[in-house]
């Protein structure tokens, strides 16, 4: 079912994304209403500056309504976004510093995530400290695992599209993703031993 | 799923199929998992735990309200509009970013000045006057009209017969009734003229250009109607003017409604009508000037005032709707005086120092403000 909704959703994006490039204003209007949240949220990863991620979404689409004609009409529609939206803003990051004016952190340099745990869905302290383990090493990745554990596990998207999306082959993904994992459960046993061992002696 | 068997806690977290179950269960998933588990009730403690944690482990993300959402939706579709209906009005994004390269607006600078120039050039070469172009039917049903033609090249003003002037510039030609007959005052155009109309509310006054139907009470403003361009502007200097293209399906309710419809224009907003593409864009004159009486004109000296305030003297001084956030204006104080400036340049110095923009949306300004945080 999930599936089929995805690709529901999928079918819906194309055929807006198709009147859009024949030059259908509503469609546009659509599409941008659509996207906006997803393209926020991963838009605020790169920089803290919201009112610069709005910015560079807008412009994200004025380029996109400029340049209807050359689009690729098979595009799939939420990558695309996503693979652009990510390019303009590094982009603008660096001639920003270029410039000389903007902040000093490049916009190339982070991604931010930031999680809360709900501790309402928790019944053992186990699975509570677990769970603080897990969300520490999260933040702990560096910068392009934490966006490749984003964009698979937050935003559901394949390792094509994300490798689309990081503008890397999609092999680089599968290795940045294995990586990641595996620090993941490494260090989250380790650190769990620890704790049960002490636990034990206490 | 028989790869599950030996799954560890931490191999559930990380597994696509078994979060998709969690949370975003289907009855398909549901089957297969339930299924599985009664299967395999050793793995159950641990697909619990695993569940705990997917739950638990929330993503922030920063919060943005849908209100706001479609709010930058519609000022982007506003400035793809604008940009495409009339390009010297481009999104003040590429404004801003020019203002970083002197070099790029002096090169604009030039690129202006050599393209007026070529206009100039080509509109003085047309002099004879090509054929008058308002709407031929309205023109045969009206024989007998009087023709005035401004051949020099100073302006000429007409007096109509109820005290309204018009002043018609050089090679501008207007037809128009001797005497006024019924509800309507009705005058063809052709060229640039400006009409100082004299109040009568019970005969509106008309003016047909180019396909553009003027249609006003009592009020001045100006109308450019060239035979060689399809373009009509009106610019309204003092009172209300409504203006339809004469394609209006409700033309004949339009006209003969007491009230003004169509598009109102406002003191200082102006109206490009094309005829070709039949799409009409309200933006603001060049240099709007103040509209109030000479003796209500404000001081414009601000002393820690509002921002808002401020926008609304000047809004009100010239007669144009200024749209502000309040809630974000509210604690930005401006201490200036602001009195030999045009409007622009007012508005210029008062967002500098707020640090906002402005835009002209549909014959509005509209401030764009993130707020003062200090």
């Amino acid at each position: 079912m999930k599936l089929h909704s995805q690709s529901q959703e999928n079918s819906d994006d194309k055929i807006i994304w198709q009147q859009f490039l024949s030059g259908d204003v509503a469609a546009f209007e659509k599409l941008m209403s659509i996207h906006f949240r997803t393209l926020f949220h991963y838009g605020c990863k790169f920089s803290k500056d919201q009112e610069f991620v709005k910015d560079s979404i807008q412009d994200l689409f004025m380029h996109l309504w400029e340049k209807r004609n050359r689009l690729n009409a098979e595009a799939v529609v939420k990558p695309y976004l996503l693979a652009s939206l990510r390019r303009l803003m590094h982009r603008s990051a660096s001639s920003k510093s270029w410039v000389g004016e903007g902040q000093p952190e490049n916009a190339a340099e982070v991604f931010d995530l930031e999680f809360s745990v709900e501790e309402q869905y928790i019944d053992t302290e186990s699975t509570l400290v677990r769970t603080r383990q897990l969300e520490k090493l999260l933040l702990e990745l560096p910068k392009r695992q934490k966006e490749v554990i984003y964009l698979k596990f937050f935003q559901e998207l394949t390792r094509e599209q994300i490798s689309e999306i990081m503008a890397v082959s999609p092999q680089t993904v599968s290795n940045l993703l294995q990586i990641a994992i595996k620090q993941l459960k490494k260090h989250w046993k380790a650190e769990f031993l620890t704790f049960f061992v002490i636990h034990l002696f206490i | 799923m028989d790869r599950y068997q030996n799954f560890t806690v931490e191999d559930f977290v990380w597994d696509s199929f078994f979060r998709q179950w969690v949370l975003s269960p289907t009855s398909e998933t549901d089957k297969i998992w339930q299924e599985w588990l009664e299967k395999n009730p050793e793995s159950r403690l641990k697909t619990e735990q695993a569940e705990g944690i997917v739950r638990a482990l929330r993503l922030n993300e920063p919060q943005i309200s849908d209100p706001e959402i479609t709010r930058i939706v519609k000022e982007t579709m506003g400035r793809i509009e604008t940009a495409e209906k009339y390009p010297s009005f481009e999104e003040p994004a590429t404004q801003r970013k020019v203002h970083h390269f002197p070099w790029l607006r002096a090169a604009a600078s030039i690129a202006f000045l050599l393209i007026s120039a070529w206009i100039i050039y080509s509109l003085s070469n047309k002099k004879a006057a090509p054929e008058i172009a308002v709407n031929a039917p309205i023109i045969a049903r009206q024989a007998g009209l009087i023709e005035k033609l401004n051949a020099s090249q100073k302006p000429m003003t007409v007096v109509l017969e109820d005290g309204s002037k018009i002043t018609l510039a050089a090679n501008g030609r207007i037809r128009y009734a001797n005497k006024f007959v019924a509800a309507k005052r009705e005058v063809y155009l052709e060229g640039e003229a400006f009409f100082d109309i004299a109040k009568d509310p019970e005969r509106p006054f008309f003016v047909y250009s180019n396909g553009l139907i003027t249609k006003v009470l009592g009020t001045s403003f100006t109308i450019k109607a060239y035979g060689n361009s399809n373009e009509v502007t009106v610019e309204v200097k003092t009172g209300r003017v409504s203006v339809f293209p004469e394609s209006d399906p409700a033309l004949n309710q339009k006209t003969s409604s007491p009230e003004l419809q169509g598009v109102v224009l406002r003191p200082n907003q102006k109206i490009i009508y094309s005829r070709e593409e039949v799409r009409m864009v309200k933006t603001l004159v060049e240099k709007p000037e103040m509209v109030v009486a000479k003796a209500e004109i404000p001081q414009f000296e601000f002393e820690d005032t509002p921002a808002s305030e401020v926008f609304d003297t000047v809004g009100k001084a010239y007669g144009i709707e200024i749209l502000y956030d309040e809630e974000l204006l509210k604690d930005c104080p401006l201490t200036a005086t602001l009195e030999n400036q045009t409007l622009h340049e007012k508005l210029f110095i008062i967002c500098k120092a707020v640090e906002s923009d402005y835009e002209i949306l549909d014959g509005q300004i509209v401030i764009h403000s993130k707020g003062c945080k200090n």
